[in-house]
């Protein structure tokens, strides 16, 4: 089929219906819900992660796994705040250069990256977030990392929340964006290349240069999804390298399901809203507290415990994430009455 | 905070005579962590990332029996071993067996929620003890060598290692289970066809890998100082290792070790030490994979 076809085919089908459902309500919640903190930092948070997660996901999806995608996060936060901060263009156009910078050193890094095995990679996009982090702190008379500044914000976070429908429109349009690029040919070539590289390249797919494309395009929504990040907290500094930064996309897409379109942001939407609201929840594990004298606060290393184990359970069980969940549950709800007329049957 | 990247203004030959002994030291610890590291990847074909975290969680056991015990360090290690080998079988038959024969990324996710389980476990049970050390009979105690001085658990350290690694050499060289690893190594089918119960020599493999980690951690514990999130960068410093030695070779990961070792420490003392030195770990690994992406002495394939 060609790919416009095929396009419009996908906007004829039925999943875009639920989408465009699904960002009709996303769109109505802070009508709804009118709590700034609630709006202004959990939802953006979910959709500035939602980006981040699909953009670790689409990589993946070409058989590459970052454990250092944080690094072109914080490029991406950096390089837009201070483009904002030093040259007085406007945020949102530092939001979108910030992009870029970070695809331009995501290319540079992809060039020594393609032709690693996973191991090997994930080995060096780590190393890279930890050097990029030697880098800041040398010159923070430059990037001024180690304290931190406050951001140019793009647009007012308190009611009728105008940030987060700037990021809830970035959101549509960068998941398009990579829903487009995985139905397209360049999708079918990072799908090839995961599932049997040498068949791919036994088919005529330039395994390498495909791989590098794949890995400036997820560089490029990390970076924007770092740039928005930085607008959400308002603040930027170093710890945005931090290495749970870079496990944080990997988990979702993991726990969502990988290589799936939905899955990072399903993922997303779970995390989130652990680290949002569980530390609400954190008086009540005081009783706690006698068993692990040394500990301040058992909360967050008992929440991080869980979800070790919660990762390692989904990649044992649910390999294909919790979307695989709903896919059956939608699956059984459509084919209950032929079930019922089969159990009949065989009574 | 230094601005510049400045040079140390005094650099003494007998500097970097000290610098390279502790080097050596410091990359015998690494060598067996690589070591560990190697065999399983070398017979299970897995890449274990939690392999730093079984370093920290073994320098914490050896360093409750030291204190609670009483015991001495050097006999606790094999407490340590021991202890960590039935994690570390742990591990390999409630998780990493569960995932074999499906996508290769599926290690990676793995290892990271048992380091998310390993770091937090710790930081609850051992968050008071931050920057601790293994206390030592031999601490303090030094001898000269030439202009320099070393201190006694340095040369014990390596003297264990030796040990160990002999050790090793003549399990994988003259018992049957050696026969049986190196075979289900080559060969994964044909040693299943030979009556080899693979999935044994999987456990008993990881057991080995995980007690060189433990023995790796009491020894990093009596010379550094730890804590427990101290697990990551020993673990990107055995892969850095591996890459320079080649994957599955344990003479390349012993080479490897003392380079990497030696290396680090000369470059920390000339560059001034601090920031630079993890830096310096991962420029040299980047250089390396950028030139030939298999390693140094890497085969081609694999």
């Amino acid at each position: 089929m060609e790919y416009g076809t095929k396009i419009l085919a996908l906007f004829r089908s039925k999943k875009t219906i639920y989408a465009s459902i699904v960002i009709a309500l996303v769109a109505a919640l802070p009508v709804v819900v009118r709590s700034p903190f609630i709006v202004g930092q959990v939802f953006t948070l979910m959709l500035v992660f939602a980006i981040y997660a699909s953009s670790w996901n689409l990589l993946a999806y070409s058989g590459q796994g970052s454990l250092g995608h944080a690094a072109f996060l914080g490029i991406g936060g950096f390089a837009s705040s201070l483009l904002a901060l030093r040259t007085g263009m406007p945020p949102i156009v530092g939001l979108i250069l910030g992009g870029f910078v970070s695809a331009a050193i995501g290319f540079l890094i992809g060039l020594a990256c393609v032709r690693l095995k996973a191991w090997f990679l994930a080995m060096v996009t780590f190393g890279f977030s930890v050097i990029i982090v030697t880098i800041m702190i040398q010159y923070d008379s430059v990037f001024g990392g180690v304290v931190g500044f406050p951001t140019i914000p793009i647009a007012s976070q308190v009611f009728p929340f105008p940030f987060f429908y700037a990021t809830l429109a970035i959101t549509v349009v960068s998941i398009l964006a990579i829903v487009l690029i995985m139905k397209s040919k360049f999708g079918l070539a990072f799908k090839a290349i995961r599932e049997n590289e040498l068949e791919a390249k036994m088919s005529g797919i330039n395994a390498a240069k495909y791989r590098l494309i794949a890995f400036v395009i997820s560089t490029f929504f990390a970076g924007l999804a770092g740039g928005l990040y930085a607008q959400t907290t308002l603040f930027i500094q170093n710890s945005i390298f931090e290495a749970s930064n870079s496990f944080l996309p990997l988990i979702m897409s993991v726990i969502g399901g990988l290589s799936t379109i939905e899955g990072p942001i399903i993922g997303s939407v779970i995390i989130v809203s652990i680290n949002s609201f569980l530390p609400l929840t954190d008086k009540y594990l005081q009783p706690l507290s006698p068993l692990f004298p040394g500990v301040s606060n058992v909360g967050p290393p008992l929440r991080l415990l869980g979800l070790g184990i919660f990762l390692i359970l989904v990649v044992i069980f649910l390999p294909k994430g919790v979307i695989s969940l709903l896919h059956k549950g939608y699956d059984y709800l459509r084919s209950e009455p032929t079930k019922t007329v089969k159990s009949n049957g065989k009574a | 905070m230094r601005k510049y990247l400045k040079l140390s203004p005094m650099i003494t030959s007998s500097g970097l005579e000290q610098a390279f002994l502790f080097g050596v030291a410091n990359g015998c610890i690494y060598i067996l962590l690589a070591t560990g590291l190697n065999l399983i990847f070398g017979v299970m074909k897995l890449v274990n990332f939690a392999h730093g975290q079984l370093l920290m969680v073994g320098a914490f056991i050896t360093y409750e029996v030291t204190t609670l015990a009483g015991l001495n360090p050097y006999l606790a290690i094999l407490v340590a071993m021991g202890s960590v080998a039935l994690i570390g079988m742990g591990m390999e038959k409630f998780a990493f067996s569960r995932i074999r024969g499906t996508e290769k990324l599926n290690e990676i996710f793995i290892s990271l929620g048992l380091i998310y389980v390993f770091e937090n476990l710790a930081t609850l049970l051992w968050v008071n003890n931050y920057n601790i050390r293994i206390p030592s009979p031999l601490g303090g105690l030094s001898v000269a060598v030439g202009e320099v001085t070393i201190g006694y658990d340095r040369l014990v350290a390596m003297g264990i290692v030796i040990v160990i690694l002999v050790g090793l050499v003549f399990l994988t060289k003259r018992t049957k289970i050696g026969l049986a690893m190196r075979a289900t190594s080559q060969k994964t089918d044909a040693a299943k066809l030979m009556g080899i119960n693979v999935d044994r020599v999987y456990l008993f493999t990881f057991a080995i890998g995980a007690a060189l980690a433990g023995a790796s951690g009491a020894l990093y514990g009596i010379l550094n100082p730890f804590y427990p999130t101290i697990g990551a960068l020993p673990t990107i410093k055995a892969f850095a290792i591996i890459i320079l030695g080649g994957l599955g070779s344990i003479p390349g990961a012993v080479v490897g070790g003392l380079l990497y070792g030696i290396a680090e420490n000369m470059t920390s003392y000339i560059v001034g030490g601090g920031t630079w030195q993890d830096a310096i770990a991962f420029i040299l690994l980047i250089a390396v994979l950028v030139v030939k992406p298999t390693g140094i002495f890497g085969e081609k394939g694999e």
